[in-house]
């Protein structure tokens, strides 16, 4: 009787352990994906903002043309 | 047989046109106007008192291929202070170009700069709807761990303003301002910084007329700032500005100038850490502007 004690206490404490894990590691999984996220969007921003804003400006009515975009004056 | 009939009570004459300015108009507690943003609070004292001083050389360029998009160039060549571990400050010449392009429409706003060493400004602003704006701001390094976002969630009603703001390192903030009588408003901000482990709350009073604004702001940070603004005619303005912190007992006072002249606006102001600057722009000729500041 003991020893069924203990295997049923066992088997609970087993059930137990493996709920808080497999929350555990989907909060990880949450935290790294949009930490990933976060870091893509960083660089997506820095390198394609400035010509963004430039194919929006250039489609814009009256559209200018490549040549005034280029020469400096 | 005409009958007298003893006069209907009238609703009192609407005042005409020409009345004195000085009755006092009844106040129309329903339809009050709407308070400028929160962040905006001390703007008239920072126009005169704060202006973008610099030191070196700056020379702007913006050339519009639009009526809504324009690019910008810019050199700066100049001392920049270097955040240093001794007391003393140290400045070291640089020089960078930047290069900017702008797009501005009624409804969105869009503003790039990057300098020569990769560093990326930029602001977005959108109406998302009517009383709804959604503004932006990021400068983005490519050293680790020294970018910036932020965004501004602005909701503007009748009478009142609010603003949710959220920022990288877990920056979150809240404020909200609300006009009590045609003159005053009187708001109020939370803020809480997740990385630095501080959080805050404010409460702000702003009270303006035609001639003069006063405004007073209280942080749980520590930061008394006041600020009076006395328009003393069309051209001219002065301002006054005191700021005390309660933490560290350290309190600066300054007085300061604004001429808005035809051609050139000059602002001048005198600090009670004993700084003096002066900044005079002039418009030589059109789309030329010259710049000097000094400190």
């Amino acid at each position: 009787m003991a020893s069924r004690v203990a295997l049923k206490t066992k088997s609970k404490g087993a059930k137990g352990g493996a709920k808080p894990a497999d929350e555990r590691s989907a909060v990880k999984c949450l935290k790294e994906w949009s930490t990933w996220t976060v870091k893509k969007a960083k660089v997506i921003t820095h390198y394609g903002f400035i010509p963004m804003v430039i194919i929006i400006g250039m489609s814009s009515e009256p559209k200018p043309s490549i040549s005034q975009l280029l020469s400096p004056i | 047989m005409a009958t007298l009939v003893p006069p209907a009570t009238n609703p009192p004459p609407p005042p005409s046109p020409d009345s004195k300015p000085a009755e006092p108009e009844k106040v129309d507690y329903m339809d009050l106007p709407c308070p400028i943003p929160y962040e905006e609070i001390h703007r008239e004292s920072f126009m005169s008192l704060k202006p973008e001083l610099f030191e070196g050389l700056r020379f702007d360029f913006t050339k519009g291929l639009n009526q809504r998009f324009s690019l910008s160039h810019s050199v700066f060549m100049g001392p920049t202070e270097v955040p240093s571990q001794s007391a003393e400050v140290i400045k070291i010449p640089t020089a960078h170009y930047e290069f900017g392009a702008n797009f501005i429409d009624p409804k969105m706003m869009l503003f790039g700069r990057i300098l020569t060493d990769g560093r990326l400004n930029a602001r977005v602003k959108c109406d998302l709807s009517e009383n709804l704006t959604l503004k932006a701001n990021a400068q983005l390094t490519n050293e680790p761990h020294m970018s910036h976002g932020m965004a501004n969630f602005d909701y503007k009603g009748s009478d009142f303003r609010t603003q949710l703001q959220l920022g990288n390192g877990a920056l979150f903030g809240a404020s909200y301002i609300q006009s009590v009588t045609p003159h005053l408003a009187l708001g109020g901000e939370v803020f809480w910084a997740g990385q630095h482990r501080k959080s805050g709350i404010g409460y702000a009073a702003r009270y303006n007329t035609d001639k003069m604004v006063a405004t007073g702001q209280v942080a749980s940070t520590g930061m008394v700032a006041l600020s009076y603004v006395q328009k003393v005619s069309e051209k001219v303005s002065l301002a006054s500005d005191f700021m005390y912190n309660y933490m560290s007992r350290d309190v600066t006072a300054s007085l300061g100038y604004d001429y808005i002249l035809r051609q050139c606006r000059l602002r001048g102001k005198i600090d009670s850490n004993g700084c003096t600057a002066a900044f005079l722009e002039e418009r030589l000729n059109m789309g030329l502007n010259f710049i000097l500041s000094a400190e």
